[in-house]
């Protein structure tokens, strides 16, 4: 009685959706040309397979996801332990971490693309410049503009994994590190030997839930490049809404979404393997 | 020395976090032609005349705050009706099923939102529900239901059974127990739902730009207004963003203690106790 809204709702507003979308990807349908659709069985995948600018975008979804949540995990964790050494300022990054979080992602995107990378005016092309190098075109150039939208996520959800380490490693018993420092371990030793094994299920908790919102991702992606220049930073998620939105292939679309689905539930589930395993 | 460096990189990493946003409150502040002057210019004549131009002028935001506030507000509120009995079934009954179901919930929770937006493109299009209020917010609730109720699951097991105990004892049935005894006890609790819940439905896009449309065109949208022009309006986008923005900052700065076991909830308190 009390759980059957909630559970209706989602199976109605999720379940059917998806059940449907795999109807659509076996389909032709053009919004171009309505009431046209056709059932073509698998074609739609056939020719994914095909399409070499699927396999570019799946492969940058696998680059933009890992070098994303390595660089959010590093830099997070390497903050947290850093702020811990000066606790009186410690506030200050709590509330200034809370900026990018709450930020929407199509601000941050739109922020990063006017404000910071244009090439006129931009303060990161100005300190570039300042530094004697020449103007570069970030978002205009295909191999910046990959490395610009994976340092746009990692700047906004950077803050993120800096509050849940820095949350983790108060949480730590105390008594462990007082007993390594007595044996005389350094601080590079007490790090990898006492607190990372700790902080292990943090850690997997962590890449769990920055790994599927990576592979998600959409608006800043969307905001700052479009998925261009070309397609130099589409990732299956831009791909599957151009092709769908942009080139009215909807059919084909739904196929490229049921890839992600896919993929997306492959990860997470090898993901939660590991957690249960440690 | 040690005390010095450490100074210097803790400045440094705040100087990155806030920078963008400092930067569009110096653009805000600025003419149109000052914005592309170079060097930037830190010493200008501030002006207001751009939150002017955001709030009243031709291409103003205020229709479409107005739509983010009524899909928010309405989105938060279906969500806390539907979300609270739900989870405090799953935290206090005996039902059958309740693992699966519980991680069913869960699951929704990691379908990535194109999945949904191609499917509900076609059905929104078929009922007539495009560029409508209950068709967005019929989407929200796909990703507001499942946070919402694991969120509210790992506060209620939290809660203390006695008193609940003792008014079912008394011939309370469970929605007596539910309203009169767990509710007043989980206000903390609701509060910080609502907040994640209205600040999720607020920042979202993707659903709002291909499912919204003239009518109902949430402000994340809006900003294009003043970048798909022949030339983006620096100036005027800066400022229309901050004023969007407004409402999450204080929401998120209000909520600070909270933010991060908020945004994590549904994977990591959900499973870890399963």
């Amino acid at each position: 009685m009390l759980v059957a809204p909630g559970v209706l709702v989602l199976l109605a507003s999720t379940t059917f959706p998806l059940a449907y979308l795999l109807w659509q990807s076996l389909q032709n349908i053009n919004l171009g040309m309505p009431g046209m659709d056709r059932f073509v069985g698998a074609e739609n995948y056939v020719r994914m397979w095909h399409d070499a600018r699927f396999w570019g975008a799946l492969g940058f979804t696998f680059v933009y996801a890992g070098v994303t949540v390595a660089l959010q995990l590093v830099l997070g964790l390497g903050m947290a332990l850093l702020i811990l050494q000066i606790p009186r300022a410690q506030w200050a990054f709590r509330v200034a971490a809370i900026l990018p979080i709450v930020l929407a992602p199509v601000v941050a995107g739109l922020f990063w693309r006017t404000l910071m990378l244009t090439p006129d005016f931009g303060i990161v092309d100005f300190a570039v410049r300042a530094l004697g190098f020449p103007s570069q075109n970030w978002l205009g150039d295909p191999a910046l503009a990959r490395v610009s939208v994976i340092v746009i996520h990692t700047w906004q959800w950077t803050p993120f994994v800096f509050l849940y380490m820095l949350a983790a490693l108060a949480a730590l018993p105390a008594d462990l590190h007082e007993a390594a420092r007595i044996d005389r371990a350094g601080a590079w030793q007490r790090f990898v030997h006492v607190t990372l094994p700790l902080l292990r299920p943090a850690i997997v908790i962590v890449v769990i839930l920055r790994t599927t919102v990576a592979l998600s991702a959409f608006a800043a992606i969307y905001a700052a490049t479009g998925g261009g220049p070309g397609t130099a930073t589409e990732i299956v998620n831009l791909y599957a809404y151009r092709v769908a939105f942009a080139e009215l292939s909807l059919g084909y679309g739904a196929a490229a979404a049921v890839v992600l689905l896919a993929l997306t539930l492959a990860v997470s589930v090898i993901l939660f393997r590991v957690r249960r395993a440690s | 020395m040690r005390r010095a460096l450490l100074t210097a990189v803790g400045a440094f990493l705040l100087a990155v976090w806030t920078v963008p946003v400092l930067l569009a409150v110096l653009t805000s502040l600025k003419d149109e032609k000052e914005v592309l002057a170079f060097p930037p210019t830190v010493v200008f004549e501030p002006t207001l005349k751009n939150f002017a131009a955001v709030l009243f002028g031709p291409t103003n935001i205020v229709p479409n705050l107005a739509s983010s506030i009524v899909i928010a507000l309405a989105t938060t509120a279906l969500t806390i009706v539907i979300a609270v009995p739900a989870a405090y079934a799953f935290a206090r009954l005996k039902l059958r099923g309740k693992t699966q179901l519980g991680f069913y919930v869960l699951a929704t929770q990691f379908v990535p939102p194109i999945g949904l937006i191609i499917p509900y493109f076609l059905i929104l299009n078929r009922i007539g529900w495009m560029d409508s209020y209950r068709g967005l917010v019929l989407i929200y609730l796909t990703f507001s239901l499942p946070f919402a109720i694991w969120l509210l699951v790992s506060y209620f097991e939290d809660i203390p059974r006695e008193m609940e105990e003792a008014a079912l004892l008394d011939r309370a049935n469970r929605w007596q127990a539910l309203w009169h005894v767990v509710l007043p006890q989980a206000r903390g609790a609701i509060a910080v739902t609502v907040v994640f819940v209205f600040l999720n439905a607020w920042n979202e896009f993707l659903f709002a730009v291909v499912l919204g449309g003239a009518t109902v065109k949430p402000v994340t949208v809006s900003m294009y207004n003043y970048i798909n022009t022949e030339q983006t309006q620096w100036a005027q986008l800066a400022a229309a963003a901050l004023v969007a923005m407004l409402p999450v900052i204080v929401l998120g700065i209000t909520a600070q203690k909270h933010i991060v076991a908020g945004l994590s909830a549904g994977a990591v308190k959900g499973v870890s106790r399963r």
